[in-house]
């Protein structure tokens, strides 16, 4: 495990998203009031990219079709709250929840925690 | 398509394919949700659910003119729909407005809001039952999918506004026409669920389209 540098802290100013590459894994960097998370850059819907995603207090929105998430969880908040899950089960897969990774900031790094040594510090 | 309307479009900057492409996604949206406002719809019955019949009518309609009028604009600028409809509804760029679950912990209850009437035994119980549901707060899921739609829609205008404001200035004038159904549409079913107070006013006709209306080849009320 080791935390990977992938934006500055300027590159990505409050109230907005950056998609990074890591070892070619797309994750989402989000910048929501000065706290910086990240997830894991491919909406769970139909597995396209979140580059251009919005965020608005704790939630982004996916520019595809509007899917939300929790940016602490990664949980799906909408349409999971308004999908008949009983009625139609198999929409269950269209909510999964997004990864999430642990990320820091260091003298104005964005970094962050993946679950391996990158190949490029190999 | 129209020539020099699209290479001033072109020049201003806009990425046309870009546009189209959530043009397409917007008209499927409204395309879907008229389909899925149908169902809804129908299924507000009763008391309370009478009423919210009217307002899920008016924005079935303008969500259908909403459709008609987004069209001709994608074919003015190069673009098209997609053969199959299949493929069209996928694109939307909302998620479906299905109609929620049955009681959310009752699942004997009704998916039905309001009340029935009637006089046999069959029909009083159903009556018991709905009332019942409405006094557990069931006419909630549906106001709530009815209000995350619109609230979807509002962010899918505002994000079309902004790609072309002072650059596509039809295409601009047109997202700003729906927007503004769009907000009176989400205010309508939020205030039905008690965020208020209320500001709006009834349609002066079913799915009058105040706004939209202008850019309909046929608009609602031709005779
Ligand atoms: S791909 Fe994200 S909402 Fe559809």
């Amino acid at each position: 495990m080791c935390y990977v540098t992938v934006a500055t802290v300027d590159d990505i100013p409050p109230g907005t998203t950056k998609l990074v590459q890591v070892e070619g894994l797309p994750i989402l960097i989000v910048n929501d009031r000065g706290q910086f998370y990240a997830l894991q850059g491919l909406c769970g819907h139909q597995k396209l990219s979140l580059a251009k995603a919005m965020v608005w207090q704790g939630i982004i929105d996916c520019p595809w079709h509007h899917f939300q998430y929790d940016i602490r969880t990664g949980e799906n908040v909408y349409p999971r709250c308004v999908y008949p899950l009983e009625a139609l089960p198999h929409l269950h897969q269209q909510l999964e929840r997004l990864r999430t990774y642990p990320v820091r900031i260091v003298e104005q790094h964005v970094q962050v925690k993946i679950e391996h040594e990158p190949l490029s510090n190999k | 398509m129209g020539k020099v309307a699209l290479q001033m479009v072109e020049q201003a900057g806009i990425d046309v394919k870009e546009l189209l492409d959530k043009l397409v996604c917007a008209a499927s949206a409204e395309f879907t949700t008229y389909y899925y406002y149908t169902i809804l719809r129908a299924n507000a019955i009763g008391l309370e659910g009478e009423g919210l019949k009217e307002i899920i009518e008016d924005a079935r309609l303008e969500d259908r003119n909403h459709f008609e009028a987004l069209v001709p604009r994608i074919y003015e600028l190069g673009g098209e729909l997609p053969r199959d409809i299949r493929d069209f509804a996928n694109l939307a760029a909302c998620p479906d407005a299905y109609l929620p679950d049955r009681h959310h912990n009752n699942s004997d209850a009704t998916p039905r809001v309001g009340f029935t009437s009637g006089g046999s035994d069959e029909s009083q119980t159903a009556v018991l039952e709905a009332k019942q549901a409405v006094e557990q707060g069931d006419i909630r899921p549906l106001l709530q999918v009815l209000v995350e739609a619109e609230r979807c829609a509002i962010r899918v205008y505002s994000d079309i506004c902004n790609m072309a404001f002072g650059k596509d200035h039809r295409t601009y004038e047109l997202s700003l026409a729906i927007l503004n159904e769009e907000i009176e549409h989400e205010a309508w079913f939020s205030e039905f669920l008690g965020e208020g107070p209320s500001g709006h006013f009834r349609r002066g006709a079913p799915g009058e389209s105040p706004y939209t209306s202008r850019f309909l080849v046929v608009p609602h009320n031709h005779s």
